[in-house]
């Protein structure tokens, strides 16, 4: 009996599917589990303390009614605005003869791969209500003497997160628009509708899904987000929760980590609300309006119009890339910020901030974090997904829940979850304030993405493929590295590259597990900032642009059709 | 009046010309098929006349107004053209039901409601649908979407009918069905009807008139035994099967009372009669096209009757095929392909002789 079961169940899928268990679980179920420890923990990580509900207790205030306020309202707003703009956008470059669109593609896109910390740091001298240069030229312009911009409000957070959330919305967008079979289109003009009338009767209504589960994924996305709130509404005292649970651990004379632990364990459970929303939304609801024919949609002739809407798209690329770029380089090469005149330019800040040991270490760690982590991550989770997609082996479901749970803690929330965690381990594994502790929480965070990836890469791959090469006498093993490798790899490098991106630009995390050594660029630009030296942040900004550019660069050189961003 | 005319219609997609200049009229009532290979420009010519494409040249009328005139600049919206039109993907929304994807023309011109019940339900009655009206549209097979498509494009009585490659999606038996059905509606009801297919027995099974294109040119328009019996030329000839075609000479022409000519052609090792579309001169080289179906095995010793063209040769090859036997013959002529009844015996081998009648016989032009 017992012999049979164990051929049955045979060695090796056990063995392998224990430990991605093992790995899944350390990465994912222990922080949490963690983060709802912590919660009831009335002292800090590491110290002896008493069990109680004091941490749950602080959330029912007024104070943390406004912040959940601000967070919902400003998400939502966010979000609106960002998916009217991002159809716009999308229906302008797959569905009009807009000039140059394959560029003006590119360039539109781009801000969704520059850290928010740099933009957010340019809009600030930007838009600083002082010495802004908007204000400035506005003043000089008009004679006026009252700034017209100040970014330190409510709209000054909503308008920057619009600027990494828009192309994230158009990523996705775009590609429905491209997808739709046009036939179901034209079969409207066909019945008399005109064009208006069957954007809103067929066009909208069939892209409602998608859309719907766009604008869920984008709110959570506000929620989660840290650096805009951090930049723009802390100095006027507009908080979100992950601003409030930021502060509660690094701007109090005491840090109160039972709250802090308590708000984020009470996050997840309203993101978890709006996951279950998502899924009953959209239950049933997604039309395969797909066609096999490669039909290039026949895009509408706008006629001089065709400028105006070139010209929207330019705007567009205008106001997120060229303006904050423009004012890191402007920034950087001037002594003061504000004050611009041809005595004042310098190469200081260059110099400070290449001597700047700091510099170089962030420098180091963001690389060395970057090539490993993505790495990492993109075996993880070609493996998760060649488990779970290509295999019968027993919990594979279960490795690929996991494997999706930090989908649902924002950056924040998981960075205190591993706090936790590492304070919980033995005193033998000193992972706490190293380097690794970031490589975990990294990789944690880019597991969901690089296993959707690649799940969309072995989706694409016949079984047929798999099982005529192992008829052909292939091994498992060689079957594997052969056809399946050689066939995914260019999604593994456009995962890859994102989970790239992602590590770079990932500031909350990383703000609570660094330490004194393991900083990463993105900490060491927030240091600075707090510091005052807007200059050289700007020099560091266009370093980090200037990493942007050559990577995204790298990927649509090599990578011609890029696979939607999840 | 035509209902749908083209005047030197052209259609450029950057350097590519997809159509070139043609001409074409389709009479009301009638079945007009455009038949060619793929990429020709079929599909550019039928949504040119439906306004999804526009013309870049030439002029196209429908029911005698001028819908497109790209010389003049005017250009008439697809919604306001008043045309049927059934895509080759069926295009039935997804997210309506049978009766909200046949409604919809009606409701777009606002009909009353009792109007737009009665009307739908008299569409699905035609295309035999009535049953299916509450389900929704993505739990159809391919035929019934073909039916829900053609109830839509019906519903509120079109001038015209286009379709491209309606059947192409289904498979044969039903396809076979299918261009049956629609053949009587159309007739039943006198739609002009414009239809695009790449399948040739589909296009004379089911048209008035077939127009045959190549490479954006149209080569030839006819009813479809002229298009199939008197091809125009031998690419039209070889569009329909592989026939064989005979080199000669031709010894004396004369007209045979209707608008043809008779020719007596002699070549290598037979000498017989054909019919030609236009007068030749006796001296002149000519090539005849015989459709392997139309050549009969010679019955024994008996004599050849006048004007028949008789070809002997060996046999090189013979595959039985249900309907017929195939045999290709090794012939003075060359090699030729005919096919025999399927009782015939004939052996790799045999020396037979092969007749072919005057009529089944034809001249392309050079
Ligand atoms: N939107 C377009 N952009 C560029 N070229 C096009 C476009 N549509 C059609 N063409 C080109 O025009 C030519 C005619 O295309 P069309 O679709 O009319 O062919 P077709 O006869 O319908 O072929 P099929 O039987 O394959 O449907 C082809 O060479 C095609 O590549
Ligand atoms: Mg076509």
């Amino acid at each position: 009996m017992l012999r049979q079961r164990l051929d049955r169940l045979s060695l090796g899928p056990t063995l392998g599917v224990g430990a991605l268990l093992l790995l899944l679980g350390f990465l994912a179920v222990y922080p949490l589990s963690m983060l709802f420890y912590g919660s009831l923990h009335s002292t800090p990580p590491g110290m002896a303390g008493v069990f109680n509900l004091d941490g749950y207790a602080k959330i029912f205030s007024a104070h943390e009614a406004t912040v959940l306020a601000n967070t919902v309202v400003i998400s939502l707003i966010k979000t609106v605005i960002a998916l009217l703009v991002a159809v716009l956008l999308a229906w302008i470059i797959a569905r009009t003869d807009t000039p140059w669109r394959g560029t003006l593609e590119v360039l539109i896109t781009l801000p969704f791969f520059i850290p928010p910390i740099v933009t957010a740091m340019s809009w600030g001298m930007l838009g600083n209500p002082q010495v802004g240069l908007i204000n400035q030229a506005w003043k000089a312009m008009t004679g006026a003497t009252a700034s017209p911009i100040n970014v330190y409000s409510y709209a000054g957070i909503i308008w920057h997160m619009l600027q990494y959330s828009t192309p994230f919305l158009f990523l996705f967008i775009v590609d429905i628009f491209r997808a739709m079979d046009p036939s179901l289109e034209e079969a409207s003009r066909m019945s008399g509708a005109a064009r208006l009338r069957t954007f809103r009767s067929i066009t909208l209504i069939l892209m409602l899904p998608a859309l719907t589960s766009s604008f869920i994924l984008s709110f959570v996305r506000g929620i989660e987000s840290f650096e805009s709130a951090l930049f723009f509404g802390s100095p006027v005292g507009i908080t979100v929760i992950t601003t409030e649970i930021y502060n509660s651990i690094n701007h109090r004379q005491a840090p109160d980590y039972q709250y802090a632990t308590a708000l984020s364990f009470s996050i997840l459970g309203l993101m978890f609300l709006l996951v279950i929303c998502q899924w009953l939304i959209l239950r049933g609801r997604t039309f395969t309006t797909v066609t096999g024919k490669g039909y290039t949609p026949t895009v509408m002739q706008l006629g001089p119009w065709r400028w105006v809407t070139f010209a929207f798209c330019l705007l567009f690329f205008f106001v997120t890339v060229v303006l904050p770029v423009g004012q890191l380089i402007i920034g950087s090469f001037f002594r003061y910020l504000g004050f611009y005149s041809a005595e004042m330019l310098t190469l200081d800040h260059y110099r400070s901030v290449f001597g700047n040991s700091e510099f170089w270490r962030g420098f180091r760690n963001t690389m060395l974090l970057g090539l490993l982590g993505a790495t990492a991550t993109m075996v993880l989770g070609s493996i998760v997904a060649y488990v779970s997609a290509r295999t019968t082996w027993r919990g594979r479901r279960l490795i690929d829940a996991i494997a999706w749970l930090p989908w649902m803690m924002p950056g924040m929330v998981l960075g205190i979850g591993f706090l936790w965690a590492f304070a919980m381990l033995p005193h033998a594994i000193p992972i706490y304030g190293t380097v690794w502790a970031l490589l975990l929480a990294y990789v944690a965070l880019g597991t969901p993405v690089s296993v959707r990836v690649m799940n969309g890469a072995y989706a694409q791959l016949s079984f047929d493929l798999e099982e005529c090469s192992r008829v052909h006498g292939a091994t498992w093993f060689q079957t594997m590295w052969r056809i399946l490798v050689a066939l995914a790899w260019p999604s593994f490098a456009v995962g890859w590259i994102l989970t790239f991106f992602g590590i770079m630009r990932e500031l909350s995390a990383s703000v609570l597990l660094y330490s004194v050594g393991s900083e990463v660029l993105s900490v060491v630009l927030l240091k600075l900032w707090t510091n005052g030296a807007a200059e050289q942040v700007s020099v560091i900004g266009l370093m980090m642009m200037l990493l942007v550019v050559v990577f995204r660069a790298l990927q649509l050189r090599f990578l011609n059709r890029q696979i939607g961003v999840v | 009046m035509s209902a749908i005319i083209l005047n030197n219609v052209s259609r450029t997609f950057g350097t590519v010309l997809a159509v070139d200049r043609i001409d074409l009229s389709v009479e009301k009532g009638e079945f007009v098929t455009l038949l060619g290979p793929s990429g020709c420009g079929k599909t550019t010519t039928l949504r040119m006349v439906a306004g999804l494409e526009r013309n870049t040249s030439g002029r196209i009328s429908i029911d005698g107004t001028v819908v497109s005139d790209a010389h003049e600049g005017f250009f008439l919206a697809p919604e306001r053209r008043h045309l049927g039109m059934v895509f080759q993907s069926y295009a039935i929304w997804p997210h309506m039901t049978v009766f909200d994807n046949v409604a919809y023309p009606l409701r777009i011109r606002r009909r009353p409601r009792v109007e737009i019940l009665e009307r739908v339900a008299n569409a699905l009655r035609l295309v035999e649908m009535e049953d299916y009206a509450a389900r929704p549209a993505p739990a159809l097979s391919g035929g019934q979407q073909q039916r829900v498509a053609i109830a839509r494009a019906l519903v509120f009585e079109p001038k015209v009918l286009l379709l491209d490659e309606p059947l192409s999606n289904l498979d044969a038996r039903l396809r076979a069905q299918m261009g049956d059905e629609f053949r009587a509606l159309q007739k039943r009801l006198g739609l002009t009807t414009l239809y695009v297919t790449h399948d040739q027995a589909e296009a004379m099974a089911l048209s008035d008139r077939v127009v045959v294109m190549h490479g954006g040119h149209i080569l030839q328009t006819g009813a479809p035994p002229d298009i199939y019996l008197r091809p125009g030329s031998r690419a039209v000839a070889a569009f329909f099967g592989t026939p064989n075609f005979l080199d000669g000479i031709v010894v004396a022409c004369n007209p045979d009372g209707t608008d043809r000519y008779s020719l007596t052609v002699e070549g290598h090792g037979w000498k017989g009669q054909c019919q030609a579309g236009s007068a030749r001169s006796p001296g002149s080289s000519v090539q005849v096209m015989v459709r392997s179906e139309n050549v009969h095995l010679a019955k024994g010793d008996s004599t050849p009757r006048v004007g028949e063209i008789a070809i002997s040769g060996r046999v090189t090859e013979t595959i039985f095929r249900g309907a017929h036997r195939s045999v290709v013959l090794d012939s003075a002529a060359g090699r030729i392909a005919v096919d025999l009844s399927a009782l015939s015996h004939v052996a790799i081998g045999d020396t037979i002789s092969v007749l072919v009648e005057p009529g089944a016989a034809w001249a392309i032009d050079n």
